[in-house]
């Protein structure tokens, strides 16, 4: 009953904001703290692998040493870049494809919408571990039958051969996500109203000028949306990689989150460590503002004040 | 001693001001109506009483008790919403029983008030549907009796029979008009249909701009507007006006000359509704020519666009107009009782001219 | 559109179809291979089911207590997101206050954050808390993106409740607590139950914190996966086991989320 007088009195003296406090003071203690603690070792040597360097104050030597020397993260920010710009494109393309099938060609979509979902409610581990056991080099029932038809050679395995397994992991990531750019998609042509495809009809236009004039312009901020948010995605992608390979053969699928925790829990470097990993919070940080800018036009609408 | 609205400001935050020095006072089983164009701030005027919105300034009290600060459970007060608000997951029932659940009314007596309202409403046969299987009318009686059953001191409806098609809309009206003498109790209902608030009012608030300009019966609100707004705003079609001055007790106006006696030189504005202009096919004294520009049949009614040098005036004819044609000249004549004077600047109404 | 193309069309749908299901029915499959069907060197797809892996793993290999642990963290996350989102959501819905996007937008921030740039401060934190290697320090990591997730997917079904609806309850007698838990969340309640099961299924399906976070004794399943895989002699058919209970849960969950699933992992973005 008290509580309830306090939560009442809340709600009734305009003050209902502070009904934010729990929620944000959550996130600051868990989040936000740890947070500016990294950003802090950043600026430090801190390590618990050597005795002398406990959290000497560095200034910005971390990041001028990632920045000019470390061509390893110069590599791992390259194979992820590599990763996110393939990874995004194919699935959008594939995506967006079963999507206008299904459009188009399928009346009860429910059931079929249902069973393409699977792959990507698997979690990652999950899903690292059905390809291992996939791809296993000795009895893989893929590995068998890419053998089979020969695009794999007989003694090669796909996840020990430097110049095939980032191929192989951005397949199987497509694998997962591509049933959302389908989903999303969908739902995104399934809102699209009625008139301008009627109009365009009545304009003369062709099934592909339709296609290029009126849906794809119609559908854009949805485009956009859709590849922010895998892109964001696959930068962080550490789950299937870890379990698949742990970055390897050699650093050929070292991605920078991979190499990230390399820094951290393998080498117990954390001031360098967590130099490396505001890099990654500092990308997804600006995508995430671009995505809101890109979705702001529907939340927080001001208010309408009527007489 | 009813409701009194006491010097009530109300400012939005993002600076609009709603209400602005707004006080008003009525009775107890009154139908007040407060009407206005949009942005006249009836509506805010409707949700203060409620206490959906707290005044930013003044007070309100009800039966002499400051009810400024309280929240809207503890001011004996109903709604309708003009959307009608009904919950889409409870059964018609559950939606009209639900104040007097609220307010701990036992399962006996709610399920007899609900029958007895919805006997009243003519919706007994509905009670078990959906808010979703309803038509618009029928939403709207299950709102109305939502409002009523459980004997709320004062009834707010906020444009309730907006969504309403027309002909649903004026036996809607008809019927509201029954349940508040049936019931005896104050209903304030706002709308910014003036044929509505001609019809239903016991006493009509009519607002502009955050203020009220007149309070006042239907019939005095029409027959004496107290300003120049009130006069254009009550009455389709809309009094004419005509901006002119007035010098030894002549007003003059173009072409138009008439007397104005008692009244202070300067300029001044003559106000006269379509339908107490006479119109003559001859000439004679006082009579003004006018040229006819459209004849609209609304029969019963003629209606003629009539232009001159400088003004145009609309007239409303109850007898056959058929023989008027346009591009014809007619006379037009201007009845000393039925002139209405307003000040040329503040449009305020000059009283000697009645 | 002619007939050859619609039965093309439809083939296509299907070969997708068959490739999307196929690996996970495989893993089901294995974990229903004695060791020799599942290593053979030619795929098995018919073979003499047995039944042993599941209760190896899981009693004999004391799996048990992991999968009790993902329900537990997962459970416990969704509340606590839940009793801390729901009421942030609301006010977010419902009421304008200086700086409002600006919070919204960390919460955002906040749900897309890469857990391993903050989760070794997490770690540090935690251990001064004295929760490390407990579900606690999992639940409170999960609440992060859980959290997040709930402020904005509800805060679009309390927007789609119109206005009127709180007024109308105010009007009919109930104070603004009464309103919001005895009004708005009983409308608001298939968008909640939604919302809850994808926060389950999210935090369920999580590894880099619950890996690092706890070692032996708060261990989820989806940590316990990796330990099953060693260089020497993997148990597929017990990894497998694990795997199949890791998963199965989730798929029928999503099923009955599926049809608030697009604007769950849009952010609000898309309705489905």
């Amino acid at each position: 009953m008290i509580s309830r007088g306090i939560s009442s009195a809340l709600l009734d003296r305009g003050v209902a904001p502070l009904l934010l406090v729990p929620a944000v003071l959550l996130l600051v203690v868990i989040l936000l703290g740890p947070f500016l603690y990294m950003v802090w070792t950043s600026l430090t040597d801190l390590s618990f692998a050597l005795p002398d360097r406990d959290g000497n104050f560095l200034g910005f030597d971390n990041y001028r040493r990632l920045m000019r020397e470390d061509a390893i993260f110069w590599h791992s920010f390259g194979l992820t870049m590599k990763f996110v710009a393939i990874v995004v494109t194919l699935e959008f393309l594939l995506g967006f494809t079963i999507a206008l099938l299904i459009f188009r060609f399928v009346q009860r979509r429910r059931l079929v919408l249902t069973l393409l979902l699977v792959p990507m409610m698997l979690a990652p581990v999950a899903v690292g571990l059905i390809w291992k056991l996939l791809l296993q080099g000795d009895f893989g029932m893929v590995t068998y039958y890419l053998r089979l038809i020969g695009i794999l050679d007989i003694r090669d395995a796909l996840l020990s051969n430097a110049d095939a397994v980032l191929p192989a992991i951005m397949l199987i990531d497509a694998w997962q996500w591509t049933p959302f750019v389908t989903l999303v998609m969908l739902a995104g042509l399934l809102s699209l109203p009625r008139e301008p495809f009627e109009a365009a009809v009545m304009d003369g236009a062709r099934p592909w000028q339709i296609f290029r004039d009126v849906t794809l312009p119609l559908l854009r901020p949805i485009i956009a949306l859709v590849l922010l948010l895998r892109a964001i995605d696959a930068f962080k992608e550490f789950d299937k990689i870890f379990i698949l390979t742990g970055g390897g053969p050699g650093t050929a699928t070292e991605l920078l989150s991979i190499y990230v925790y390399r820094l951290n829990f393998k080498n117990w470097d954390l001031g360098y460590g967590a130099a490396a990993a505001f890099m990654i919070y500092l990308v997804v940080l600006i995508l995430c503002a671009v995505f809101y800018k890109a979705v702001y036009w529907r939340e927080g609408r001001p208010r309408q004040v009527t007489s | 001693m009813g409701v009194r609205f006491n010097q009530v400001r109300k400012v939005f935050p993002d600076g609009t001001v709603a209400l602005d020095d707004f006080s008003l006072e009525f009775e107890t089983g009154e139908f007040v109506v407060l009407l206005g164009p949009s942005g006249s701030g009836k509506t805010t005027a409707c949700r203060i009483l409620a206490g959906l919105e707290e005044a930013t300034d003044g007070a309100v009290e009800v039966d002499g008790r400051d009810v400024t600060r309280l929240p809207p459970r503890e001011r004996g007060m109903s709604m309708v919403f003009q959307n009608y608000a009904l919950y889409a997951h409870k059964s018609v029932f559950d939606n009209i029983a639900y104040p007097l659940k609220v307010r701990g009314t036992p399962r006996d007596q709610r399920e007899r008030k609900v029958a007895e309202i919805a006997t009243m409403l003519r919706i007994d046969e509905l009670l078990r549907r959906r808010p979703r299987e309803l038509s618009g009318g029928q939403a709207q009686r299950v709102a109305v009796a939502r409002a009523l059953v459980w004997d709320p001191a004062i009834c707010l409806m906020d444009e309730p029979l907006s969504n309403l098609d027309a002909l649903l809309r004026l036996h809607t009206r008809t019927e509201l008009k029954r349940l508040h003498a049936d019931l005896g109790r104050t209903f304030v209902f706002v709308t910014h249909d003036q044929e509505e608030a001609m019809t239903l009012g016991t006493r009509i608030a009519v607002m502009s701009e955050g203020r009220l300009v007149q309070f006042d019966t239907p019939r005095n609100v029409y027959r004496r507007p107290a300003t120049r707004f009130v006069a254009e705003f009550i009455g389709r079609p809309a009094m004419n006006t005509v901006d002119g001055s007035i010098r030894s007790g002549r007003f003059r106006a173009g072409i138009i000359e008439v007397f104005a006696d008692g009244l202070a030189d300067g300029p001044a504005t003559l106000g006269v509704r379509p339908e107490h202009l006479l119109v003559h096919e001859t000439s004679g004294e006082g009579r003004i020519p006018l040229e006819v520009d459209v004849v609209e049949l609304v029969e019963p009614d003629t209606l003629l666009f009539l232009r001159g040098e400088g003004v145009s005036f609309v007239s409303r004819m109850v007898r056959e107009g058929g023989e008027i044609t346009p591009k014809s000249i007619v006379h037009v004549e201007i009845p000393q009782k039925y002139r209405h004077w307003f000040d040329a600047s503040t449009g305020a109404r000059i009283r000697s001219g009645d | 559109m002619s007939r050859g193309w619609r039965s093309f069309a439809i083939g296509v749908l299907i070969a997708v179809l068959v490739i999307a299901l196929i690996p996970w029915v495989w893993m089901l499959l294995t974990s229903f291979k004695s060791r020799l069907d599942a290593l053979a060197d030619v795929p098995v797809w018919l073979f003499k089911p047995t039944f042993e892996h599941y209760p190896t793993v899981f009693l004999d290999k004391n799996y048990l207590p992991l999968l009790w642990n993902s329900i537990l963290v997962a459970s416990v996350t969704t509340a606590l997101s839940l009793l801390f989102g729901v009421p942030a959501a609301y006010v977010f819905a419902r009421h304008d206050f200086r700086g409002k996007e600006d919070l919204f937008f960390f919460f955002l921030t906040t749900r897309m954050a890469p857990p391993i740039s903050v989760v070794v401060p997490m770690f540090l934190l935690f251990t001064t808390f004295g929760i490390t290697d407990t579900p606690m320090a999992v639940i409170l990591a999960h609440s992060t993106f859980n959290l997040s997730l709930v402020v904005w997917m509800m805060r679009g079904f309390f927007a789609d409740i119109p206005r009127e609806i709180d007024e109308a309850a105010l009007m009919d007698g109930h104070s603004r607590f009464g309103m919001f838990a005895r009004v708005l969340i009983p409308l608001a309640a298939p968008g909640l139950a939604a919302t809850a099961v994808l926060c389950f299924i999210l935090s369920w399906n999580e590894f880099l914190y619950a890996f690092v976070l706890v070692a032996f004794e708060g261990r989820t399943l989806t940590v316990g996966i990796p330990g099953l895989v060693t260089p020497h002699g993997t148990l597929w058919g017990q990894v497998a086991a694990v795997a199949i209970v890791a998963t199965l849960p989730i798929i029928v969950f999503s099923i009955f989320v599926q049809k608030h699933l697009v604007r769950g992992l849009t952010f609000g973005a898309v309705k489905g």
